[in-house]
């Protein structure tokens, strides 16, 4: 449990730095890869746990964002996607964090336990 | 086993971010790369302006001379301090690539003919015919004249270099948003594509013409019924100068054999598609007027102005004040250009509408090769100069495109075989070099103090030709048509002209004191609404696609009854729906209704529209009646056009105003008859079945039975056509024919209204906001007021520390480096 604590932790705290110069995958995926190389943990669970701290990481940036906001541009890009509500915009931008970070995750938990010695 | 399954996770990452940036269409709009776009810390998310407060941090700009201070008013709109021109216009670059950079680059992008480079193969005919009109070669043009007036041109430089500064500072996350949604990079600013952005405005207000209808028509008609259907002169007319005797002995140099070529066209019609649609009422319908203290309630002058145009946002205007030791102006600016183009200053007030004469003319090349390389000028052979086109396009291969130019300009549409222009060269005066002076005619302008710093700043303003209305703070009124004017013979340009011989070519321009020009009439007031220039006894012969006299009549009415006027007046007049074509036209088609036959609900709608006032009010029931049967009656009567046109014959119908006197006068004219029947109608049977079409078309359609504001479409769309930021929750009184000329998409760009007193004092209003940003408070926030008919008021600072503490929202100050 502490584990996977750590690797949502892990990915939300580090995603908050370092995205300067790198590409939009540059950041959320290989910091999910090294959470999930550093904390082990169940293949699925360590995909969960990536998944959550990149969900975390996109949706509450996002959400800080579209408050001061007031959800203005969140309803015109909503519009923009096939009439997605403010909240679904969130929504959709947690899941692409989560997935990035969830399979990144994954990849450096069975990393590790494919290329380290027991 | 474990390297299976790890190889398998990275697959699926791998897999995953492949996916995300596949490029994803949706609509009209594709999105390249989807991760990115919703990455908060660089994607869309970042263009979420907060909507309290605004920031903007202090900086330092290279070049500057001295310190810079801008405050920016409530309304977002920048007040900029300078201690010279120089910094002041190095300044507005700068904010104006904040709030405006996408915009910028895809008005350069449409006049250059680039689109193509960043939205793909869709747009690759209009940058075709962008490249083959000459737009690029105007501009270059345009640069050439300039670059001969060095110290203007460090003016534009210092401009262009505050727009690069803007644009170097940005991290990929700053992009305004439509760069990340289309999936390019802003590129740095050039005095090239302030040329461009020049061209773009000649090209949607002086590049209209109907040489190609014409001449099928007068072939096809002959002489006299060509002058029975398209004379030039509306008698109920209201020029914007009236004939005062200040022509006396002026007499225009046309030589004696550019009348020989410039009058009767024998050119056949030639064969090929018909490149003309049906006709439209789309006519963009601007006004403007000053009236002197005679008339107003306070004694002072009083200017107003309401250009109008295709409405966008992000908005096509962008106000601001720029405050020097040398002037204090306000008002509204083109993206791209410096200074400012409809305002005022301490001292005076002018504004803009369109001239509308026709400076644009086809003539025929007839080529001595197959390969179209040579042709005949005056019995000589003459080498065309070949332009390559290089077209990139996103995704395809790059397009080199061959255009030959003659000494009358490109051979525009000989890559169609089909078009019946493909051997015709097009004269435009917007490709020709401009004065040294256009660059600082606006600027001298923005900073003029009387009458004559007035008309000696116009001398340098070319083109595209705009009517400036003009008050001064002592008292005075004045109008200017201004701009480059072709001398012609009379008719010349009328048709497409024979491009074989050096006679068909204009005389010239007319020189700049003998443009129309009225000054403190007698009446009290000036005006102008796209209508004739002048009456016929004006000596220079002139034409124009479609001069406008239903709007100017209805604003000459209100003028002359107009006393003790204030702005809450004036705002009346701009938002005057009246439609005096509707008031010609109705009377006359009921007269010629014959009521006795119509049924119950005939009876009622006959009624609805014998009491209407002709205002198309939001509200009307009556406007949208009277518009379906006027436009049948319109069409039904010239289906002898429409034929033709169906044959792939290009020929235009009559002007509107001809038809209706056409109705009343002239009842029994053949081209009442249709074509599709063996009796022979009259105006009566025209009126009569049209109306009964009215009727079935309202009784098949019992949900288009609302009022005018429900019943005709509008919105300010975006100008990447992207709904989601569009304005498309709009119900709009107002028509092309009314003073309030709004139509589908086209309406009043900038409402200004200023009073020249001790103060100045303006209100003003444009349906956008100062953002170009769709993630901004400010980028729609003055919408509803000007569908509301609301102004704001203007603040005109004279000092930084001036303006009233609730009025400021920020306030930035700019350093040398």
């Amino acid at each position: 449990m502490r584990n996977t604590l750590f690797v949502v932790v892990f990915v939300f705290a580090a995603g908050q730095i370092c995205h300067v110069g790198l590409p939009w995958w540059g950041v959320v995926v290989p910091i999910g890869a090294v959470a999930g190389w550093l904390f082990p943990l169940q293949p699925w669970r360590s995909w969960l746990a990536g998944f959550l701290g990149g969900f975390l990481l996109w949706a509450a940036y996002a959400l800080i964002l579209d408050i001061s906001n007031d959800g203005i541009l969140s309803a015109r890009i909503g519009k923009l996607f096939m009439g997605l509500p403010r909240w679904g915009v969130l929504a959709l931008t947690g899941l692409l964090g989560g997935l990035l970070a969830g399979f990144g995750s994954l990849t450096g938990n069975l990393a590790r336990a494919a290329f380290q010695k027991k | 086993m474990r390297f299976v399954r790890f190889f398998l996770a990275l697959s699926l990452t791998v897999g995953l971010v492949w996916l995300l940036q596949a490029p994803l269409r949706f609509g009209s709009v594709s999105l390249p790369v989807l991760g990115d776009f919703f990455n908060p810390f660089t994607g869309f998310w970042q263009n979420a302006e907060p909507t309290t407060g605004f920031s903007a941090q202090n900086l330092q700009l290279p070049g500057l001379k001295g310190r810079v201070e801008v405050v920016y008013d409530d309304l977002l709109v920048p007040h900029i301090f300078a201690e010279n021109t120089e910094d002041a216009l190095r300044v507005q670059g700068f904010v104006t690539a904040r709030h405006r950079l996408w915009q910028m680059d895809i008005a350069t992008r449409k006049a250059s003919g680039r689109l193509s480079e960043v939205l793909g193969e869709r747009t690759l005919e209009m940058d075709r015919l962008a490249r083959r009109r000459g737009m690029v070669f105007a501009a270059e043009n345009a640069l050439r004249g300039w670059g001969k007036s060095p110290e203007d041109m460090r003016l534009l430089d210092a401009y262009c270099a505050g727009v690069n500064a803007y644009v170097a500072q940005l991290k990929p996350a700053d992009y305004p948003l439509e760069f990340k949604l289309l999936g390019y990079k802003p590129e740095p600013w050039s005095p090239l594509r302030t040329a461009l952005l020049v061209e773009a405005m000649a090209e949607t207000l002086c590049s209209g013409e109907n040489d190609l209808p014409a001449t099928n028509a007068l072939y096809f008609f002959g002489r006299d019924t060509f002058d029975y259907l398209y004379p030039a002169w509306n008698p109920k007319q209201r020029p914007i100068v009236p004939d005062t005797g200040q022509w006396a002995g002026v007499r225009p140099v046309v030589k004696p054999e550019m009348a020989k070529y410039g009058g009767i066209e024998t050119d056949r019609p030639s064969p090929g598609r018909s490149v003309q649609g049906e006709p439209l009422d789309y006519i963009l319908g601007s006004n403007n007027w000053a009236v002197d203290g005679s008339k107003t309630a306070s004694g002072h002058p009083i200017l107003c102005n309401d250009p109008h145009l295709t409405l966008t946002l992000p908005s096509i205007w962008f106000q601001l004040q720029i405050h020097t030791p040398e002037m204090n102006c306000y008002g509204v600016s083109l993206q791209g250009m410096p200074g400012i183009i409809i305002g005022f200053n301490e001292n005076t007030a002018w504004g803009v509408t369109n001239v509308g004469h026709d400076v644009s003319d086809w003539y025929r090349i007839q080529w001595t090769d197959a390969a179209r390389t040579r042709y005949r000028l005056d019995g000589e052979e003459r080498k065309a100069d070949i332009r390559i086109e290089e077209i990139k396009v996103k995704g395809k291969e790059t397009l080199l495109d061959t255009v030959r130019y003659t000494v009358w300009g490109p051979v525009t549409h000989d890559f169609d075989p089909e078009h019946p222009l493909r051997d015709c060269a097009l004269r435009w005066a917007t490709h020709d070099q401009p004065s040294p002076d256009e660059l600082k005619a606006l600027l001298l302008l923005d900073s003029g103090k009387s009458y004559s710093d007035y008309r000696t700043a116009l001398r340098g303003y070319e083109c595209p030709a705009q009517n400036f209305v003009f008050a001064t703070r002592t008292g005075e009124i004045a109008i200017t048509v201004q701009g480059r004017l072709p001398v012609r013979a009379r008719e010349q340009g009328r048709f497409v002209l024979d491009g074989s011989k050096q006679a068909s070519a204009w005389g010239g321009f007319i020189p700049m004191d003998q443009v129309p020009a009225l000054r403190n009439p007698a009446r009290g007031f000036v005006f102008s609404a796209n209508q004739h220039s002048t009456p016929p006894t004006y000596p220079y012969y002139y034409l124009s696609f479609e001069f406008d006299a239903s709007r100017g009549r209805r604003i000459y009415d209100r003028l002359s009854a107009l006393k003790d006027a204030t702005r809450d007046s004036m705002k009346t007049i701009q938002l005057d729906n009246f439609s005096q074509r509707a008031a010609d036209a109705l009377p006359v088609m009921l007269r010629l209704l014959d009521r006795s036959r119509l049924d119950a609900e005939g009876q009622k709608m006959a009624e609805e529209l014998a009491v209407w006032n002709f205002r198309y009010d939001a509200n009307s029931t009556a406007a949208p009646l009277y518009t379906i049967w006027f436009d049948s009656c319109y069409l039904r009567t010239w289906d002898e056009m429409t034929a033709l046109r169906d044959k792939g014959t290009s020929v235009m119908a009559p002007e509107r105003w001809r038809f209706i006197e056409l109705l009343e006068t002239d009842t029994a004219s053949i081209f009442f008859d249709c074509l599709d029947t063996p009796r022979r109608e009259s105006a009566a049977d025209v009126v009569n079945e049209t109306f009964a079409k009215m009727q079935r078309y309202f009784r098949e359609n019992p949900n288009e039975r609302v009022p005018w504001g429900k019943f005709r479409p509008f919105a300010v769309r975006h100008i990447a056509q992207i709904d989601a930021f569009s304005r498309l929750d709009l119900e709009m009184g107002g028509h092309g024919s009314a003073p309030n000329a709004i139509s589908r998409s086209n309406g009043p760009s900038w409402r200004m209204i200023v009073e020249l007193g001790e103060e100045m004092e303006a209100i003003g209003v444009y349906p956008g906001g100062q953002s170009g940003n769709p993630g901004s408070s400010y980028y729609d926030n003055m919408v509803d007021a000007w569908a509301a008919g609301k102004y704001y008021d203007l603040l005109f600072l004279k000092k930084p520390d001036a303006a009233p503490a609730e009025r400021v929202l920020a306030r930035q100050q700019f350093l040398p480096k």
